[in-house]
């Protein structure tokens, strides 16, 4: 039973994720922005109807639905119309960032590596692209430890006092930052990733027929939207 | 045909960049198939030796060297570092910065998939090591939910995946309980006899004994090379860390607590991990929680301090425990010592003193982020000193400490307990003979055993670390 729900879900190249990542941001340049919007939205949600990521679909969906919300109302009004527009622009990032998320989340970054790899970027810049999206989870537990020590200490994080707060959060962060980025460094190098060879992989995947469709997909969105854009 | 060391040191120098601290005129040699153990204080110059062998110096950390360092007799300014890698496995001392991944499968093939090794050959020798470390449980993990034994497994495979005959080690003990750092030590000797070169650098070497064939013991930078272990054991240097159970140390002189209690554990279970347990802690008392890793010993810590809320039972206590974790750069928040202590309490007086008593003085206007791993522990110590709560509990305060700085924190640790209660997390015998009024064991989910640590009792705690080292067998 297992095995088959396992089969369902399909898994999608991250390759593929990374190209749409880098893709459809850019392209707010060439097409209509309404219509972008709409369309990375429904292309979001498929994606992630096919990876089966529900929970996250659904998260995704409702953010998006109370930024649209209140952008709504707040636009009635001159006074308020700052935080329908700021809120507005962000909402057209929340897709791209969901899927952004699943990237990092559901792919180890050894897959990532394997992926950035195969795209025939330098080798310098797979490996710091790489070391940034581990530091991703990494910061989320970090955080949870030191607000826990905060609370222990008897350290509020309160709105009362904004500023002092937040540099209570962030500077044990920067210097975590600056210690991990070394030693994983350190992790690195002694593991050979300073070899000049071509990199191998044992996850590599081959690009599958659900890869090209989705590619396929996205690219004829877009394409559309030139057209149209074009037209009008 | 003439005999060549694996390794051989000759005139090797290296200083810190602003920093004296370093190591000078060092000259060595290392045979295949030897077990060695570099020792000495903490900053003496060990992992300065270690990140020498393994090409981190001047690869990654820039400072000064000179003299020269040769492998199988060849020059290392010669080897590139991804070569000389293949040769030279390292395994750090750190549980969270030593993976490049975050999965075990992915560790172990990262440094395969560097020397690109394809994907047959890639299966083949995951299988082996799978086989040879007994990996089978711990494959397609998030490393971040392997106990530190299963952690410390995988360090060691990953370091073997390119068929490295030379492994250095670098502080291994410092995480591990009793039981899995005698299993570390058996793991050695098995490596040892199948021809491997063990470079082990730690202060702690309990877990090595009747194993090695050589020491460089480290003082301020400059080795003293002992050609067995048995000439380092009569040599005079203190090496009673050989055989932790045969050490005279007094004991604290306690009896059953008459005092307050100030915590309470009733009949307090959660999810899987506790079950049923009762405990009572008193004020002026030093109460060693001991167990294996994973035993459940932090989780009783966190129920104490309202991290988690227990399944069924009670806590009863008044004031919110001070909790001193292990890694003290979470637990850091103000911007100069005199500062953080402030944070704790506005006291001008109880923190000069504080900071005068533990040697902090020097330092009252330095960021603690810029204080070394001993000074960031004292100052949290002395956090413990103004603070007003009952309870004091510490996690693995000694784990990475050398003998002369346990001993320090052992005393202060003592001290404390003139106006709280203290509870201490420890798989550290040696320091729980110091400062240990009550040991607690917990195994099983409950507390197994609870005695008043004298000389009646002394064979309860070594039958506990006895046990823990069976169940690793």
């Amino acid at each position: 039973m297992r095995t088959k729900k396992k089969m369902s879900r399909i898994r999608i190249n991250p390759v593929v994720l990374i190209l749409i990542n880098v893709i459809a941001p850019s392209m707010y340049i060439l097409i209509n922005g309404k219509y972008l919007q709409y369309f990375l939205l429904v292309f979001a949600s498929f994606v992630l109807i096919l990876m089966r990521r529900f929970k996250r679909l659904a998260g995704m969906l409702v953010i998006y639905g109370i930024m649209i919300g209140i952008y709504s109302i707040t636009i009635q009004d001159d006074r308020t119309k700052f935080i329908g527009l700021f809120l507005v622009v962000l909402a057209q990032s929340v897709p791209c960032l969901v899927l952004a998320s699943v990237l990092v989340s559901k792919y180890n970054s050894a897959e990532l590596l394997a992926a950035l790899e195969t795209m025939r970027i330098p080798r310098v810049m797979v490996v710091a692209v790489t070391i940034t999206l581990k530091y991703i989870p990494t910061f989320a537990r970090e955080f949870t430890l030191i607000k826990e020590s905060m609370r222990l200490r008897g350290i509020d994080f309160t709105l009362k006092k904004p500023i002092r707060s937040f540099k209570y959060f962030v500077v044990p962060q920067l210097f975590r930052c600056a210690a991990l980025a070394e030693e994983v460094t350190a992790a690195g190098m002694v593991k050979g990733i300073d070899a000049p060879v071509r990199r191998s992989s044992y996850f590599e995947e081959r690009v599958r027929w659900s890869d090209a469709m989705i590619m396929a997909i996205f690219v004829i969105g877009l394409a559309g939207g030139i057209v149209w854009h074009t037209r009008l | 045909m003439a005999h060549t060391p694996v390794i051989k040191a000759e005139g090797l120098s290296f200083k810190y960049n602003e920093s004296k601290e370093g190591i000078f005129d060092v000259n060595f040699e290392i045979n295949q198939g030897e077990a060695v153990l570099i020792t000495g204080n903490s900053g003496s110059g060990k992992s300065t030796i270690l990140k020498c062998l393994n090409k981190l110096i001047p690869t990654i950390t820039e400072g000064e060297l000179k003299g020269k360092l040769f492998i199988n007799g060849e020059d290392y300014d010669s080897v590139k570092m991804y070569a000389l890698n293949k040769k030279v496995g390292s395994v750090f001392q750190n549980p969270r910065s030593q993976f490049f991944t975050e999965n075990s499968t992915a560790e172990l093939v990262f440094p395969m998939e560097n020397y690109g090794t394809d994907k047959e050959e890639m299966g083949r020798k995951l299988d082996e090591l799978k086989k040879d470390f007994n990996l089978g449980k711990m494959m397609g993990r998030d490393i971040f939910t392997l106990s530190s034994g299963e952690r410390q497994m995988l360090a060691l495979a990953s370091s073997l995946t390119m068929n490295q005959k030379v492994l250095i080690f670098d502080e291994p003990s410092a995480n591990l309980d009793y039981g899995n750092a005698m299993r570390l030590g058996r793991l050695i000797d098995k490596l040892k006899h199948n021809g491997y070169t063990i470079i082990v650098a730690d202060h702690r070497f309990y877990y090595l004994n009747g194993i090695i064939d050589k020491v460089f013991f480290m003082e301020q930078g400059k080795l003293t090379s002992f050609a067995s272990e048995e000439e380092f054991k009569n040599s005079g240097y203190d090496t009673r860390s050989f055989d932790i159970f045969s050490l005279n140390i007094p004991f604290t002189g306690a009896a059953e607590s008459k005092d307050s209690v100030v915590a309470e554990l009733k009949d307090v279970s959660y999810k899987e991990i506790l079950k049923n347990v009762n405990l009572k802690l008193h004020k002026h008392e030093v109460v060693g929680l001991v167990g294996s890793n994973g035993a459940g010993k932090t989780t009783l810590a966190r129920l104490l301090c309202e991290s988690n809320k227990p399944d069924g039972g009670k806590v009863v206590k008044g004031s919110l425990p001070f909790f001193i974790m292990q890694d003290p750069d979470y637990q850091l928040f103000g911007t100069s010592v005199d500062n953080e202590l402030s944070l704790v309490k506005n006291d001008a007086k109880r923190i000069a003193e504080c900071v005068d008593y533990l040697g902090l003085k020097p330092y009252r206007y330095k960021h603690p982020f810029d204080l070394s791993g001993g000074q960031k522990q004292r100052l949290q110590i002395a956090m413990a000193l103004i603070c007003d709560r009952d309870l004091i509990i510490f996690d693995e305060p000694t784990s990475g400490l050398d003998v002369y700085s346990m001993q320090r924190v052992s005393d202060e640790i003592v001290k404390l307990k003139e106006k709280s209660s203290v509870l201490v997390i420890s798989h550290d015998y040696e320091f729980l003979r110091h400062v240990a009024d009550r040991i607690v064991y917990l195994n099983d989910k409950t507390i197994e055993d609870d005695f008043i640590l004298n000389k009646e009792n002394v064979n309860r705690l070594n039958a506990i670390f006895g046990k823990m080292a069976e169940e690793t067998a």
